[in-house]
């Protein structure tokens, strides 16, 4: 067999490496600076971070968990948990990291980590290594996101086409549509601690996403009986906190709820679906007085629970400032009736045209009921305080929405002021467009001061509405009949408050104006009449800046008698309103049932 | 797309197995569906009348709902570049099939595998028995049936020290003083459905 | 006289370099005259455990099937569920893919010359080869933040656009590691020592090697030329110019001068992807993964590993988690079944030295 020579002779070619240095580390020791993308230990930004939890949720190794770390407190916005990484069980795939809704969670630079303790692999990211923002490399930042950011865009009528009729401007979301919007959430439920109602928000959405509308209407119906409304006109908290709208657009809970509830379109649709529990007969009665959303959502939960349940409303249909407060385009009439068909047939029975104090006294009904819930709302309104305020065509707002949803005749003419920038004054700016005026709004503050949403601020200024800020009325000028012709206002500054409170307007002598007008509509707020109750009961019941007092189960000083709803809170909203009624269920249960015993 | 050589292919197979259900997945992807009596005989088929050689990938799938175990054959032609995908379901209380490892000699280590992983009993694969697993007396592992985390949870300790983790829904719930019916509770995507 | 049969334990500790497993062997003096390969030491149940993990957890999973090459099993998961979801990738993330892909196929080669040399007795390669092999991780700690486990090719495309200049280095590496070349010649595969014992070791007969699902270099190595990158090309192989080597012989020999070539083939598409690699975008989002529902389906998709075929076969049921996914190694066959094969009549010697030319890798066998 023939030699090989050259394969016996090449490998000592290997020889010429002794003399070349090394390629590994060089002596003594250099520190060798890892990746600017190394995925190594966590870190947390404990502030940025909202314990929403949803590193523990995609960490497939379970090695996250979510603790109560000292500083950090369960509030609005926030679950007061914070994550703690298992580093036996971390692989360090960083989906904990891309899936961050806030950002607040990346992995850094450092992958020693010694100690002579075996049972110390329990790691909080920025409790434990508090430096580690110096060493951040891996971050959500730096890829795409894994979270859906963009909201599904809401269809809606185009902006003049609107304020020819009072059709409804929210279209609605179609199905393919809520599937994927529901998609977007990360269901950690920091959004149900601020809804007044604590609805059962991130299982809802969960249902609606996965085509189960029929399990999110039942759900929705557990602690909210009005949820159609609260999808169509909810001032929605939830959405402010949502975990998505730390870097991007909220989940839209809302037009979702409005999505599910909407597709059961009648009421014996509702039933057949929510289909829920209805305790026998318990022998006790309750009386409500006015049928708006607190006083509905008390005496539908009351009807299940047994309870025998009238509501005294003085007009002649249910809702209260739903079905007189909130125009047609953002709450059809027939979408109220559907909700209190409902209620009706699970039992709530309404009295109509039964205003207490003139169609039945208080007493009749302290007879007849063992508790009473007070719901009645705002229905005075403040006055502007200003000369002709009581010639014709000078309205309350209140007044003249309710005129327009009773389609009773309003004459307005052809130029309407409003005063004031709330979302009364903008529902009345809005309707009086529909009716075929030009609207001017007047606010005493800046646009940004305004306490109306801001989609609806929008939506007003897309409809032509003009607003005019920093503006005080001074006089409303009248003709010959008494007729209003014009306001008198004038421009103000903002005065910055020496205490820290917001800015005050402050009228700029001499800068007067004068507009024509056929009509001013006022809509500054609202108060309370309580001249309904007797004084011997009312002088016990305790009351503050208008409002009554409760306890957490809206019971008031007289232990028989409940209030809800705008006289009962600060919120003036309609979820409120319906917290309100179902944590008067709990009081008026409690009262009830433990006297029993 | 061109699935000329595909459609042909399932010319072929029908005209030859006329129950076989067959569907030209995508471009080089053919899916057989058969009954499995028929298996053998398709497959020897394949093998020498339509080229297709090579038994790339032998798996099953537990199709818990309708009681029912699918074995899958991926067999390639490397004369035309496809790949055929026949598909079989058998009983799942009884789970019984031939091996066809004289067609293919890698087809016994499949065979082991699946027999292990399924329960499924092959008639004259000699091998069967422990293969990956050692010391198994649960429900065969890959049964979609056989729970992991209960078993873990039932042969292997938690090391202590995690015990203060909290659910963060819950945590909120607690504080506001929501009440989660049961009903609800199973559309939390925090909690596994299974 | 008929000599004695021992049974001998060969493993689970490393036999070689091609991690635990254990292979039990009858011998007659220094002959084998039956093996039988035993698994299970790696088993991890990775793909029950996905079964319970939503579509996004499972990502993280798959690359630990093997640890030299991890990418080929995170590329296999990606377009399988991109296949049943008909999800579009960027092309940009379909080059990135490619590089990466004969990144990690260059590593391992650089890996398996370390355990086929080393496994010979020529130490010195194993120092140089895994040595070098540590200037690819770099590349990829640069790109992936990780050296090993990369978790970058996921649905949609890849996880993070290339780092600034990252191209150049990537040349600048492939150019050292060309230059290197002619050192791992004169050192392996010229070595006397090494050919004799390569040459005529561990035969796969030709006839039979596409029957006994023979894949990858050991095919080749057959004289076969069959390579999925060009049976079925995925990502952008087709736009790109290699050739596949084959060699005659079916032996240790043939198999590590297909991979000495291969080498070079991977060198040369990294340079054609960076030169054809279009800017743009590089990741087709996935819905929110809490909420991420592949629709019905299943879709059997494959890679050429740098040990063959490399094969994933997904089952959807429309459900937020798999109903099956199921891994085909190129090991699984050739660890086992053409393993218990080829052994016999080996020498005792050559039984890790043939393992290592096979590329058996455990956890494909288990996972």
């Amino acid at each position: 067999m023939a030699v090989d020579l050259k394969g016996i002779l090449s490998p000592f070619s290997a020889l010429k490496q002794g003399v070349k240095p090394p390629h590994t580390v060089r002596f003594p020791r250099e520190k060798k600076e890892t990746a600017e993308r190394y995925r190594g230990l966590h870190f947390n930004d404990l502030e940025e971070c909202i314990g929403c939890g949803s590193c523990a949720t995609i960490c497939q190794n379970e090695a996250i968990d979510m603790i109560k770390i000292e500083g950090f407190e369960t509030k609005d916005g926030d679950s007061g948990l914070r994550p703690r990484v298992d580093n036996g069980r971390c692989c360090w795939c960083a989906l904990c990291v891309d899936v961050c809704p806030t950002g607040s969670l990346s992995l850094t630079k450092d992958y020693i980590y010694v100690t002579d303790d075996p049972n110390a692999f329990l790691w909080t990211p920025g409790v434990d290594n508090p430096d580690g923002k110096e060493k951040i490399s891996f971050t959500s930042e730096e890829g795409k996101p894994l979270l859906d950011y963009q909201r599904i865009p809401m269809r809606e009528l185009e902006g003049m086409e609107r304020v020819k009729s009072f059709a409804e401007v929210v279209l609605g979301y179609d199905e393919e549509e809520a599937r994927k919007e529901a998609a977007r959430c990360v269901g950690c439920g920091i959004c149900t601690e601020v809804c007044p109602v604590h609805m059962h928000i991130p299982e809802y959405i969960f249902a609606i996403g996965r085509g189960e509308d029929e399990a999110a209407i039942k759900i929705i119906y557990d602690n909210n009986p009005l949820g159609e409304t609260c999808g169509k006109v909810c001032t929605r908290r939830c959405e402010t906190v949502c975990a998505i709208s730390k870097r991007g657009e909220p989940v839209a809970i809302r037009w979702l709820k409005r999505y599910a509830t909407e597709r059961a379109n009648n009421a014996d649709l509702i039933e057949e679906i929510v289909n829920p529990e209805i305790l026998p007969p318990n022998g006790h009665s309750v009386g409500i007085i006015g049928a708006g959303p607190s006083g509905l959502t008390a005496a539908y939960y009351l009807s299940l629970r047994g309870f025998d349940v009238t509501i005294y409303e003085a007009k002649d249909k249910p809702g209260g400032m739903i079905m007189y407060g909130i125009p047609k385009y953002r709450l059809p009439l027939e979408s109220i009736e559907k909700q209190v068909g409902y209620m009706q047939k699970m039992g709530v029975k309404i009295k109509y045209n039964t205003a207490v104090g003139k169609d039945i006294t208080f007493n009749e009904i302290k007879e007849k009921h063992e508790a009473v819930l007070i719901g009645i709302g705002f229905e005075k309104p403040y006055e502007l305080g200003i000369n002709g305020e009581d010639a014709e065509g000078s309205i309350q707002a209140i007044n003249f929405l309710r005129m327009v949803n009773s389609e009773r005749p309003v004459d307005i003419g052809d130029k309407v002021v409003v005063v004031g920038g709330g979302n009364v004054a903008i529902d009345a700016a809005r309707v009086s467009r529909r009716l075929g005026a030009e609207v001017t709004i007047l606010y005493r503050r800046r646009v940004e001061d305004m306490p109306a949403d801001w989609e609806e601020i929008e939506g007003a200024e897309d409809e032509g509405v003009v607003i005019h800020p920093q503006a005080i009325p001074l006089e409303i000028l009248t003709d010959e009949n008494n007729h209003v012709k014009a306001i008198k206002y004038a421009n103000a500054e903002m005065i910055p408050d020496p205490n820290g409170g917001r800015p005050r307007p402050k009228i700029i002598e001499g800068d007067e104006h004068i507009i024509e007008v056929t009509a001013v509509i006022a809509a500054i707020g609202q108060g309370a009449d309580y001249s309904f109750i007797p004084e011997d009961i009312m002088e016990k019941i305790e009351t503050k800046r208008g409002r009554i007092v409760v306890n957490e189960k809206q019971q008031t000083s007289v232990p028989w008698i409940f209030a809800s709803g705008d006289i009962a809170n600060f919120r003036a909203d309609a979820i409120s309103a319906i917290a309100d009624g179902y944590r008067a269920v709990k009081g008026i249960e409690e009262l009830l049932l433990k006297k029993e015993k | 797309m061109n699935l000329e050589k595909e459609n042909k292919f399932a010319k072929q197979i029908n005209e030859t197995f006329h129950s076989a259900v067959v569907k030209v997945q995508r471009e080089r992807r053919i899916i057989v569906e058969l009954r499995s009596d028929l298996i053998p005989p398709f497959l020897s088929f394949a093998k020498e009348y339509l080229s297709f050689i090579h038994m790339a990938h032998y798996s099953c799938v537990d199709w818990l709902e309708e009681n029912k175990f699918e074995l899958v054959f991926m067999l390639w032609s490397y004369e035309e570049d496809v790949m055929l995908i026949v598909k079989t379901k058998i009983d799942r209380e009884k789970p019984e099939f031939v091996t066809i490892k004289h067609l293919w000699p890698q087809a016994e280590t499949y065979e082991r595998e699946i027999h292990e992983m399924y329960g499924v009993d092959f008639k004259g694969n000699d091998r069967l028995g422990e293969f990956i697993l050692e010391d198994w007396d649960d429900l065969p592992p890959m049964r979609r049936d056989f729970d992991t985390v209960k078993y873990a949870g039932e042969h292997y300790f938690t090391r202590p020290g995690r015990e203060d983790a909290q659910d963060v829904r819950e945590t909120i719930a607690r504080h506001s003083g929501e009440e989660i019916p049961d009903f609800a509770k199973k559309y939390s995507i925090r909690r596994d459905e299974e | 006289m008929r000599e004695k049969e021992t049974t001998l334990y060969l493993g689970p500790q490393h036999p070689g370099v091609t991690g635990n497993m254990m292979v039990k062997l009858k011998v007659a003096g220094d002959t084998v005259v039956k093996a039988e390969t035993h698994v299970g030491y790696l088993h991890r149940a990775f793909e029950k455990l996905m079964e319970v993990r939503s579509w996004m957890q499972c990502f993280p999973i798959v690359c630990r099937i093997c640890v030299p090459e991890p990418d080929p099993n995170e590329e296999n998961l990606a377009r399988a569920v991109e296949e049943i979801e008909g999800r579009e990738v960027p092309e940009r993330a379909k080059y990135i893919r490619v590089m990466v892909l004969e990144l990690a196929r260059m590593a391992s080669i650089l890996l398996w010359m370390g355990g086929q040399s080393g496994s010979a007795g020529l130490y010195t390669m194993p120092q140089w080869s895994v040595g070098d092999r540590d200037y690819i991780l770099d590349l990829f700690e640069e790109l992936t933040g990780g050296r090993v486990y990369h978790m970058y090719i996921w649905p949609g495309g890849v996880r993070r656009d290339l780092p600034e200049g990252f191209e150049d280095r990537v040349l600048k590496t492939l150019d050292y590691l060309e230059s290197r070349l002619p050192d791992y010649d004169h050192l392996m595969f010229e070595n006397a020592i090494f050919q004799k014992r390569a040459k005529g070791v561990g035969v796969i007969p030709k006839e039979k090697a596409l029957e006994w699902g023979v894949v990858g270099p050991p095919l080749r190595g057959c004289g076969i030329k069959h390579d999925v990158r060009i049976d079925e090309p995925y990502e952008v192989y087709d736009k790109l110019d290699f050739i596949v080597p084959t060699y005659e012989g079916g032996d240790v020999w043939a198999r590590a001068m297909v991979r000495r070539q291969e080498f070079e083939q991977s060198i040369s598409i990294i340079r054609q992807v960076i030169e054809k690699m279009p800017k743009g975008d590089y990741y087709n989002k996935v819905p929110n993964p809490f909420n991420w529902i592949v629709p019905p389906g299943e879709a059997y998709v494959k890679t050429e590993s740098v040990r063959g075929e490399f094969g994933y076969y997904v089952v959807s049921d429309g459900s937020l988690k798999p109903r099956r996914i199921h891994v085909r190694g190129a090991a699984y066959v050739h660890g086992v079944s053409l393993l218990e094969k080829i052994l016999v009549g080996a020498n005792i010697a050559d039984v890790s030295f043939i393992m290592n030319s096979l590329g058996v890798c455990p956890p494909e066998i288990e996972r």
